[in-house]
């Protein structure tokens, strides 16, 4: 495990400068962020076991605050990342609250309903740009005002720290109190509550965590695109998309998602480029019968693979 | 070894072919290929691979670059576009046009239809200084950015709601007053912008809005919008509308007996082209702003000329006849005059295009549009000589009704009740 | 006139609320039985308007009269589906459930794009057509026609699952599997049943649809995400929930729509569900 990922790591940092051209490290930056998006879903969906197929409420929360803030107060991206984080918290616990009393579908279902809401709201919501959505000014280059210009490298360096920073912190998680609180809820809540796990509080703890980190990812993916609207931050189509990284990868394990990411997005990309420009739609046909098999073949994901041949340990 | 070596021998040989052929102009094209929009983003691919024929073949037609093969002033090179599908996500729009300009190595990019995916598109092209032409977005937004690279041949949403005003202004002088208008508009980019015009011209000119009707385009049903419209009675509707909608609403007024003297609407939907096929006779007397229109033909040869290779093309790549509309004309304008600048540029370098477009000027008699030409403001890089047109649908056909002097038949107002 | 207008809004959300309460009901009866979402529901509905169109199209059939062609078709499609597909994730983790019915969906959607094109489509004959005015009320009659449809139709498929042996024992399935392998039904088949009966529902759904709507390949979502929320408004495996969560959106729909705003009618659809959400948690008639 300790060894993967000193591995990618390494790849990692050495990536865009084999790769030099700003398709590949677009590419790479696409595969981080849907893999940090899907580690966050995943301390939610895979760990403690609440499926959310909302998660676009929380990356759009990231998007819109901290656009907003930039500009109407003026203030940094980053105090804007904060902000939007906070957001993001408080909108988890005000969906939490109600919706924990719901399990399994029916918890799922109540997500994507929410997530319908906010995704109308804000289209018709003026002062949020509504449907036309909101320009970031193009400014200074840098890290401390979040936009690089002439080069991805800025974007790719912030992301990379802020995927390690996930995944360390999902791998703490998972081996503490809150990992075994998480995993005994999952497996059974009634039973974990009988014997003194305060369910519905570690349930809290899990959309918060998990709400906030897709919430600074919301914040990234502002600065480095510079144009957001309801249809690119808040679709129930990227709520899908994050949560399919997740299962693709493995369900529940630290480095599923990222594995997930690895394989879904240059696929994704790949069949949109060699089969999507005859306008036939091809590629998607491809990719429904890929998810199809997957479920059916390797429910545990590329994570359940790679364990079958023992490349990493449980 | 042996399949290796024939594998080496044809890699060497295709990349000497590359090398020794004068030069391929190669230029992207991003739209909306599959998804909701896929329709509309298969025609214009038909309509630019139609332009991109007639620049590569000798052909006689009164268009730049129709005779002669290729481009003359880089020795004859042949165009070649590689399209890429953005299904409509912004993001993917900004992606796309990246990895067409490095790994395609385009020399300008075309694109996108739909306005916010345009926004991002552009933006990539502007950060790779890399030409962009627009053809077909037309949110004012979009040349309101100061972009080096950004260039945009068709009329915008602010104009086409003022002629709409200019239109009932001159009605008015011949007696058919409209005092109060309605508007109904899809909520996205699209509908919303020109809401926003509408609202601000119907008060320049005195109109009254009695009705503000935003709806969502993905909707089962639009019965509960079309009361409102009805129950608030505006003379005339001013209708923003996708395809799908457009057949909806149109069905739906019949169905709750809805009837303003007029419906004026924005493009898009009402004029797509199934748009008369789905809804019959119910779509006569339906007013829409247009871009182009198939009877131009009748003072413009040429027009025709082109729908018949447009539709001898859609029958032979896609097996069905379709006649142009103003989404796939402006598209194969599009090309036309990003071709005829790279041609005067005699260079596939990204400033020679940049400064080649800018001295853009081509005649109205050059194009199969209702424009006065194409040249581009020298700051916005807006084309200053678009216009737009309006259209009644008779009988199935759309008819120019507006500006007068181009009509080519008699504008029938108001409409006739419901089953008359 | 605003009585006038509550009455038209009312009609009109009730029209459409009928044929969603069909949609819904068949989405219902497949989770009932076996408690898997089908997120390829509104694909199964966008395929038997395709079978409208294009009988209607190639053989001038009215999709009123070709009807049972579209249920028996949707029929042995839910049946293939199940063996095919749904049988080798009976035992996998929820989620492995979810992906493999979304995959079915993004697959047919888009397969549907590549044979069929992307393009509107519309029935162009059919006997339905034109309005029925009540005073100042107007009803479509193919949508009046849609309703009844879907009204018989369910009214139908209750009486399969009450009144005959077959029904019986697809009920006895969904309360308990093992029990009711023990007393000799085969669960198996009964899944398939459920799949069979789920698909067909949607199969009329489809060709009443047809009459009065375009078909294109994305119709399916719009419909399937109103479904499902008919689905858990009304409970989760209850047709009769279902059926009554579907008229309750198609009447707050439109009347939210008339009164309120109409680009916000769905924000008080997903509302009403989660108020009853937060007092009921499986939905009006679901087990409690």
């Amino acid at each position: 495990m300790k060894i993967a990922l000193a591995i990618l790591a390494a790849a990692a940092l050495g990536f865009p400068f084999v790769f030099r051209g700003p398709y590949p490290q677009h590419l790479a930056i696409l595969v981080m962020l849907y893999a940090l998006l899907g580690s966050a879903w995943n301390l939610l969906g895979g760990f403690a076991g609440q499926v959310s197929l909302g998660q676009a409420i929380f990356f759009g929360a990231g998007a819109y605050t901290s656009t907003l803030l930039a500009q109407h107060a003026g203030l940094s991206p980053w105090v804007g990342m904060i902000a939007g984080a906070l957001v993001a918290g408080a909108l988890a616990l005000a969906i939490g609250y109600p919706c924990f009393r719901l399990s399994g579908h029916y918890f799922a279902i109540a997500t994507i309903a929410i997530g319908e809401i906010a995704g109308i709201a804000v289209t018709n919501w003026d002062f949020g740009g509504g449907a036309v959505g909101l320009f970031l000014p193009v400014g200074t280059e840098g890290l401390l005002s979040f936009q690089f210009h002439r080069s991805k490298l800025g974007y790719y360096y912030v992301l990379a720290a802020m995927l390690l920073a996930t995944l360390l912190l999902s791998a703490w998680l998972r081996r503490g109190r809150a990992g075994y609180y998480w995993r005994a809820i999952r497996e059974d809540q009634p039973a974990a509550r009988s014997v003194g796990v305060p369910a519905l509080r570690f349930k809290q703890i899990a959309i918060v965590l998990s709400a906030a980190l897709t919430a600074c990812a919301g914040t990234f993916y502002a600065q480095y695109v510079l144009f957001i609207d309801p249809g690119s931050v808040l679709p129930l189509s990227l709520s899908i998309q994050i949560c399919l990284v997740a299962v693709l990868g493995g369900v529940g394990t630290v480095i599923g998602p990222l594995l997930g990411a690895l394989v879904l997005v240059p696929l994704s990309e790949a069949t949109r480029v060699l089969l999507g420009g005859s306008g036939r739609s091809l590629d998607l046909v491809v990719y429904g019968l890929l998810i199809m098999l997957i479920s059916v073949f390797e429910p545990a994901g590329i994570a359940g693979i790679a364990r079958r041949l023992g490349l990493t340990a449980r | 070894m042996s399949f290796r070596l024939a594998l080496a021998i044809a890699v060497s040989a295709a990349l000497g072919a590359r090398a020794a052929s004068p030069q391929e102009v190669v230029i992207g094209a991003v739209y909306p290929l599959s998804g909701g929009l896929a329709k509309v983003g298969n025609d214009i691919k038909s309509a630019i691979e139609l332009a991109v024929d007639i620049v590569n073949d000798d052909i006689d037609l009164p268009l730049p670059l129709a005779k002669g093969k290729g481009l003359p002033h880089l020795g004859g090179a042949k165009l070649r576009v590689v399209f890429a599908d953005h299904q409509g996500a912004p993001e993917k729009g900004l992606s796309e046009a990246e990895r067409l300009v490095s790994q395609e190595k385009v020399a300008a990019l075309m694109g996108s239809y739909n306005s916010n995916v345009t926004a991002t598109a552009s933006q990539a092209a502007e950060r790779l200084q890399i030409p962009f032409l627009n053809a077909d977005s037309t949110s004012p937004l979009l040349t309101t950015r100061g972009f080096r690279w950004f260039f945009r041949t068709t009329p915008t949403d602010d104009e086409f709601s003022e002629n709409f005003f200019k239109f009932l202004d001159e009605m008015k002088k011949k007696g058919k007053a409209a005092k109060s208008v309605g508007l109904m508009y899809e909520n996205t980019l699209f509908g919303t912008d020109v809401s926003k015009f509408e609202k601000k011209y119907a008060q320049q000119h005195g109109y009254e809005v009695v009705a503000d009707v935003a709806y969502d385009s993905k909707a089962t049903n639009l019965n509960s919008e079309i009361q409102r419209l009805k129950a608030a009675k505006p003379d005339v509707l001013l209708q923003a509308s996708y395809t799908n909608d457009a057949i909806l609403s149109t069905r739906t007024m019949k169905e709750l007996d809805f009837r303003p003297q007029a419906i004026l609407a924005m493009d898009a939907g009402h004029v797509a082209s199934e748009f008369v096929p789905a809804v019959g006779k119910d779509a006569d007397g339906i007013i829409s702003r247009e871009v182009w229109a198939l009877e131009l033909g009748e003072k413009k040869p040429v027009v025709k000329k082109v729908n018949d290779l447009f539709r001898k093309k859609t029958q032979a790549t896609r097996g069905q006849a379709i006649d142009m509309d103003g989404t796939s004309a402006r598209a194969f304008v599009g090309l036309l005059v990003l071709a005829d600048a790279i041609d005067r540029a005699g260079s596939i370098e990204p400033e020679k295009i940049r400064a080649a477009l800018e001295a853009t000027d081509i005649a109205g008699d050059a194009l199969i549009m209702p424009w006065r030409g194409v040249k581009f403001d020298p700051k916005t890089h807006q084309n200053t000589l678009g216009q737009g047109i309006l259209v009644q649908i008779q009988e199935g056909k759309y008819r120019v009704v507006y500006p007068f002097d181009l009509a080519a038949a008699q504008i029938r107002w108001p409409l006739p009740a419901w089953g008359k | 006139m605003t009585c006038e207008l509550v009455a038209q809004a009312l009609v009109s959300g009730l029209l459409a609320g009928f044929v969603f309460a069909l949609i819904a009901a068949g989405l219902s009866l497949i989770f009932g039985v076996m408690e898997i979402v089908n997120f390829a529901h509104g694909e199964f509905l966008m395929l038997s308007m395709y079978l409208s169109y294009f009988l209607n199209a190639s053989l001038g059939w009215d999709p009123l009269v070709a009807l049972p062609l579209n249920a028996v078709a949707l029929f042995l499609l839910g049946v293939l589906v199940y063996y095919a597909l749904i049988r080798r994730v009976l035992r996998a983790p929820m989620l492995a459930q979810i992906f493999a019915t979304f995959g079915l969906s993004v697959f047919l959607q888009n397969l549907a794009q590549f044979l069929f094109r992307p393009d509107f489509r519309m029935v162009a004959t059919t006997m339905a057509t034109g309005r029925i005015a009540l005073g100042g009320v107007f009803i479509s009659r193919p949508q009046l026609v849609a309703a009844i449809g879907a009204v018989l139709t369910t009214g139908l498929l209750y009486w399969l699952l009450t009144r005959t042996e077959t029904g019986k024992a697809l009920l006895a399935t969904a309360e308990d599997r093992q029990a009711a392998s023990l007393m000799g039904i085969d669960p198996d088949r009964m899944f398939a049943l459920s799949w069979g009966l789920g698909a067909a529902c949607v199969g009329v759904a489809g060709a009443l649809l047809s009459t009065f709507y375009y078909v294109f390949p994305q119709v399916g979502g719009i419909f399937a995400l109103i479904a499902f929320v008919a689905v858990a408004l009304g409970g989760f495996g209850s047709v009769t929930g279902a059926f009554l969560g579907g008229i309750i959106i198609g009447a707050v729909e439109s009347l939210a729509g008339v009164f309120v705003a109409p680009a916000v009618k769905n924000i008080f659809v997903f509302a009403i569900y989660l108020v009853v959400m937060l007092v009921r948690p499986r939905g009006l008639l679901g087990k409690q």
